[in-house]
């Protein structure tokens, strides 16, 4: 017991004297008025949670993130399974998803801008576009991994191709698959914000950009910790739906980094 | 290099290959390692867990002594305290009448796992190196000291190759060869030989032997295998477990130099470890 | 080798088809490929080469190699002192809730838009993921290790940079690859939100006065940098953990 209460007073003190040094800055105006002190930002946080425009936006940043989020999950699959399944198919994708892989869907948020506008759309095409790449290609590794022994066996009962694909080579995958999701998730957020902040899309990214054109720092402040709250809830979900699909599979532990 | 005059206790002659402590007397009754009721317990209060409990036991220049017991007896925890990484909770852990409070200079470990012992990002070569690089030599006794280990245990050709491209049995080799090139006077091995096979197994007890004739060093050898126990060992510790604590010190008179074949083959060899195995096997 | 023409094809036919399909396309949003390649030649090569693409690569490199050196150091701090991790896993969990790129707009009413904002907003963004990955790999390494360290007696320097560096270096390098593209995102994000100038900034000029061929250019070139610094620091990671990577071929291979 004691041991666990010497770390614990040392994360409070942590936070403690970060709040003190921030409200110690503000009230010394060291940034001027761009940095209100935290108790400022901590009763505008208060008030902003009191308005309906805040759920809205929220509800909108987490609906985008999740639609898209679900869309890319189900379309990556397929892919990958496509992918990974038809040597053909994986040498003709190679190149291109190898090249698109690195590059985020910052890049291309301009045309989806242009041919979109700043609409819901436009967030969940960018969405789409930096998660299913992802899951695309762990589930072409995952179908990869597939152990040639278990294929075989399943031939030799008379499996035929979909029934080997459905009840072998997609399990067998799935720890994959469960490692692409959980980072897919976070990231589907922050692509999401990104899309509001920089394209205009609905949700709270768009309101961190209303608050800093407005000169509104209180609510900008206030704005980026309920998205690091919402980035932890999103990150700590994600973990436990992982654990929770796939505690079963022996090399889940395996394939964790 | 000059050559310590220590009063023997053995009837060999002790070169050591190092060490210059004129101040470090050592008489006719201090043994190199002096080994006196240690105990050790983790935790504390009511909760405390007795690992070690009251091991009195000793080790002469020059003398390659086994222990044995069964596995989870605390052998492991043992050559810890006596290589200074973990201290002891009682009784006395000392070399040449110094207790032990880090690790000494003058001993060197093998580790049961090499391939968690070895650094996979070093060359043979430089894995023998880097416990050298604090001692600031001159640019050619390290060399030789590098290259007369390597040979030792036959590895001169793989001296530029990751442990990890080779073999188990060679991977231990280089552990040795890191400990010779370092200049022990006492050297320490964990089950050296336990994750190897049968055939490299001999080969290793054999170069063990030969380590100890060439570079006259003292031995410390904690296994679980009776056998060779029996065939290193001048003496053998026997420990009972749990918690750990001595039930015989035997005494192993086979002639030197030992061979695989007919050492192995003396009725002498089948009553001494008859006699280590009884022990073992007696309901405690 | 018939795979291979597949994988060299594909991507090949995809540009001819891209080129020809576009060749006569009056689509405002889809101009002509040439159209584009002409825009990108007159503007990339070499008019706003110097102003622009060498500005914002500076930046990238430079907030990355703080966020990279600031990251395993403060890394290496965190995990080999309790007290001081105690302290910071709270916030450090908290921040990296955050995305990075909404950091900006802080930055932005912070320092301003200048270039000093932009580096910082690139640095402290990238940080995060390599400082944690340091701090996953201390902690991994073996206690076996460390034994051997402690009994041949290391000193302090040659256990951080002999033993805890190396043996932490393939986690710290997943780290540095995610702090790379973090870096790039808010690289463009930074430009965007608050500049004139700059790759990112051109490029959403571009698309705001409706020149789609410049916009597009730019789009290609972000991707082409993009996947130009990714192949770079392969390259780098391949070279610095040879061993690391021998060593798990040799072990899936038993």
């Amino acid at each position: 017991m004691k041991g666990s209460i010497r770390p614990l007073t040392f994360s409070a003190l942590g936070i403690a004297a970060v709040l003190v040094i921030w409200q110690v800055l503000a009230e010394a105006k060291v940034a001027g008025n761009a940095l209100p002190p935290a108790t400022t930002v901590f009763s505008t946080l208060a008030t902003i949670l009191g308005t309906a425009t805040f759920w809205s936006s929220l509800g909108a940043t987490i609906g985008i993130a999740l639609l898209a989020l679900a869309l890319s999950a189900v379309a990556g699959v397929i892919l990958g399974l496509l992918v990974g399944t038809f040597e053909t198919v994986r040498f003709a994708t190679l190149a291109v998803l190898e090249f698109l892989k690195p590059v985020p869907p910052i890049v291309i948020l301009p045309l989806a801008v242009l041919v979109l506008g700043p609409t819901g759309e436009m967030s969940l095409f960018l969405v789409v576009f930096g998660c299913l790449l992802p899951i695309v290609m762990q589930t072409v590794d995952g179908v990869q991994s597939t152990d040639p022994v278990a294929r075989d066996t399943a031939r030799s009962y008379g499996m035929r191709e979909p029934e080997i694909l459905a009840r072998v080579v997609l399990p067998s995958a799935m720890p994959y698959i469960g490692t692409a999701m959980r980072v897919a998730a976070p990231a589907a957020l922050v692509v999401t914000v990104v899309a509001g902040l920089l394209g205009g899309g609905p949700g709270l990214g768009q309101s961190i950009y209303q608050a800093q054109a407005a000169g509104d720092y209180a609510s900008l402040y206030g704005m980026v910790i309920v998205l690091g709250v919402l980035g932890l809830l999103f990150q700590g979900a994600t973990r436990l739906a992982e654990r929770r699909v796939l505690h079963w599979h022996e090399s889940y532990r395996e394939v964790m980094p | 290099m000059s050559i310590r005059q220590a009063p023997s206790l053995s009837t060999r002659n002790r070169k050591s290959a190092m060490a210059q402590q004129p101040e470090t007397r050592i008489n006719a009754t201090t043994p190199r390692l002096d080994v006196a009721h240690l105990a050790k317990s983790y935790g504390s209060g009511e909760k405390s867990h007795a690992v070690i409990e009251d091991l009195t036991f000793t080790v002469d220049a020059g003398e390659v002594v086994c222990i044995v017991g069964p596995s989870g007896v605390g052998k492991t925890t043992l050559l810890k305290c006596l290589a200074g990484l973990h201290p002891a909770s009682s009784g006395r852990a000392a070399i040449d009448g110094r207790p032990i409070s880090g690790p000494p200079r003058e001993m060197a470990l093998v580790f049961q796992d090499y391939n968690r012992s070895l650094m996979p990002w070093l060359t043979v070569r430089k894995n023998l190196v880097l416990p050298l690089r604090h001692l600031k030599l001159p640019a050619a006794e390290l060399k030789e000291r590098c290259d007369s280990a390597l040979a030792a245990v036959g590895l001169s050709h793989a001296d530029n190759q990751y442990s990890w491209q080779l073999s188990g049995g060679m991977q231990q080799r280089v552990a040795i060869a890191r400990a010779l090139a370092y200049r022990p006077e006492i050297l320490i091995m964990d089950e050296p030989f336990a994750s190897v096979d049968a055939q490299t197994r001999f080969d290793l007890e054999d170069l063990c032997l030969k380590i100890r004739k060439d570079f006259n060093m003292t031995i410390l050898v904690v296994t679980h295998d009776i056998d060779e126990a029996v065939y290193l060992a001048d003496r053998v510790v026997v420990l009972g477990s749990k918690p750990a604590r001595v039930l015989k010190i035997v005494g192993v008179d086979l002639p030197a130099p030992r061979d695989q074949i007919t050492t192995r083959s003396l009725p002498e060899f089948a009553r001494q470890r008859t006699e280590v195995l009884s022990l073992i096997k007696r309901p405690v | 080798m018939r795979n291979w023409l597949i994988g060299a094809g594909a991507p090949v036919l995809l540009l001819v088809a891209w080129w020809f399909l576009s060749e006569s396309s009056l689509d405002p949003f889809f101009p002509p490929l040439r159209t584009i390649v002409g825009r990108f030649q007159e503007l990339w090569l070499f008019e706003h080469f110097q102003s622009d693409v060498l500005l914002s690569l500076g930046n990238l490199f430079l907030g990355f190699a703080i966020a990279a050196f600031a990251g395993i150091a403060i890394g290496f701090v965190t995990a080999l002192v309790p007290p001081v991790r105690w302290m910071v896993d709270p916030l450090i969990h908290f921040l990296r809730g955050i995305p990075p790129v909404a950091l900006v707009p802080i930055f932005i009413s912070l320092i301003g838009f200048g270039t000093q904002m932009r580096v910082t907003s690139i640095a402290l963004a990238a940080l995060f993921p390599t400082m944690i990955a340091t701090v996953d790999g201390i902690r991994g390494v073996g206690n076996d290790l460390m034994d051997v360290a402690r009994v041949y007696r290391l000193t302090r320097r040659e256990r951080v940079l002999n033993i805890l560096l190396p043996a932490a270096a393939p986690q710290i390098f997943s780290g540095l690859q995610v702090s790379l593209q973090v870096a790039f995102i808010v690289m463009i994000a930074s430009e965007m939100l608050g500049s004139s100038q700059g790759i990112g900034a051109m490029t959403l000029l571009a698309q705001q006065s409706f020149m789609t061929a410049d916009m597009w250019a730019g789009i290609l070139l972000l991707g082409v940098i993009g996947f130009l610094v990714n192949v770079l620091f392969s390259l780098l990671r391949r070279k610095v953990l040879s061993w690391y990577i021998g060593s798990r071929r040799m072990a899936r291979a038993a």
